[in-house]
């Protein structure tokens, strides 16, 4: 991929994190709206794209940070193997809690 | 007729020779200045009346050439273009430029800086390679066109942005503010069809997008160019291209001019 397409996809996880993150506040604070969405399919559904969102956007960021800190081509293709693979198996540890907790399998 | 009046300046210049010394070092030197000295006279008339050791690198003498970039009181500016009372300091310490190689004393090495700069392949891209090897005319643009890159193509690659940069100074692999600028100078003329050829190296990782936009570099720039600009611009081009998949669509009439004649050699490498 693209280094513009990932620099893309990490603003756009940060916009999504902010709307996420401000109805994942609001359900869980405000009575009525707030117990609305907390009641239905919304919210498990807002805290996974919550959870891919943020995923994206800290592990993207870690790896900007780490080819900082750690120079060279090689590093940088390493690094971003490195955190694509971690990504993805933080996310799938993610998900299957998530799917446990409001989908349990009976 | 008035006369201006010389007074004495210390400077403390920065000296070293890696071929012989294990450490550099400070030397002062007393020179006397009026208020047209500029920091480069005065390295000269060090170097004529009480040092001729002393390494400096200079041509223009007018802030055109981009040669005699050094720190001056810890920033970067052009030895040429600075004077010395403007400073407003009665002692002046002049040291080589930042995140370069030192060949010898104020002298630093732009080999790096010039090998990226050939990366993103700094000149107009045609394809029309007929034309370009038998000219008949020449490429129209508009005012308009022109006023959309000119603040960028005013750069004289002096190399003090990239030296006032932080990310250069922690990434060796960076392009670099100078290198990006002369990028987007080219990608945005209305003439030139390289974006695609340039891709790979700025839309890479030690590209564009490893700017902090913090505009150091913008702010030591001594021609106005606005090095850190041209980067957010790189960078939109760049995002658009990723999600809507647009590739440019210039188009540019060719005006014929009878009197051109002649064949012309590719240079070696070009694409
Ligand atoms: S952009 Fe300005 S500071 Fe940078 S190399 Fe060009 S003229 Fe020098
Ligand atoms: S704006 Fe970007 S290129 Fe300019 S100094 Fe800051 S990090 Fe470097
Ligand atoms: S000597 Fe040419 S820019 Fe200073």
């Amino acid at each position: 991929m693209k280094e513009s397409k990932r620099m893309f996809l990490h603003y756009v996880s940060g916009l999504i994190i902010l709307v996420t993150g401000f109805i994942h506040l609001i359900s869980n604070n405000l009575p009525g709206i707030g117990t609305a969405i907390h009641e239905s399919a919304i919210y498990p559904v807002n805290l996974i794209v919550l959870l891919s969102a943020l995923m994206y956007h800290m592990l993207n960021g870690a790896r900007v940070i780490l080819m900082e800190l750690i120079p060279g081509r090689c590093a940088a293709k390493a690094i971003t193997w490195i955190v694509f693979l971690v990504g993805i198996a933080l996310y799938i540890y993610g998900l299957q809690v998530f799917l446990n907790l409001f989908w349990p399998v009976e | 007729m008035s006369v201006d009046k010389e007074v004495e300046v210390k400077f403390k210049v920065f000296r070293f020779n890696p071929k012989i010394d294990f450490v550099p070092r400070w030397q002062e030197y007393n020179v006397r200045v009026d208020k047209s000295t500029t920091i480069l006279d005065a390295l000269l008339k060090i170097k004529e009346e009480q040092d001729p050791t002393l390494t400096i690198r200079y041509s223009c003498r007018q802030a055109v050439c981009g040669s005699c970039g050094m720190m001056i009181n810890d920033k970067q500016m052009l030895a040429c273009f600075t004077r010395v009372l403007e400073l407003g300091s009665s002692v002046v310490k002049v040291a080589p430029l930042k995140n370069y190689r030192i060949i010898k004393d104020l002298v630093t090495d732009f080999e790096e800086l010039f090998q990226k700069e050939r990366q993103v392949k700094p000149y107009v891209i045609r394809h029309e390679v007929e034309e370009l090897l038998n000219p008949t005319g020449t490429y129209k643009q508009t005012e308009d066109e022109l006023l959309g890159y000119i603040q960028f193509a005013d750069c004289i690659e002096c190399g003090m942005c990239s030296s006032a940069c932080p990310v250069s100074a922690t990434d060796p692999l960076y392009l670099g503010p100078m290198v990006l600028n002369r990028a987007y100078r080219f990608i945005s003329d209305p003439r030139d069809l390289g974006l695609e050829q340039r891709l790979e190296v700025i839309d890479s990782e030690h590209g564009c997008w490893r700017c902090h936009f913090a505009a150091s570099c913008s702010a030591v720039c001594p021609k106005g160019v606005d090095p850190a600009k041209a980067i957010q611009l790189l960078r939109r081009m760049l995002v658009k291209k990723a999600v809507l998949g647009t590739s440019s669509s210039k188009k540019v009439d060719l005006i014929p001019m009878g009197h051109i004649k002649g064949k012309l050699e590719l240079p070696k490498g070009w694409q």
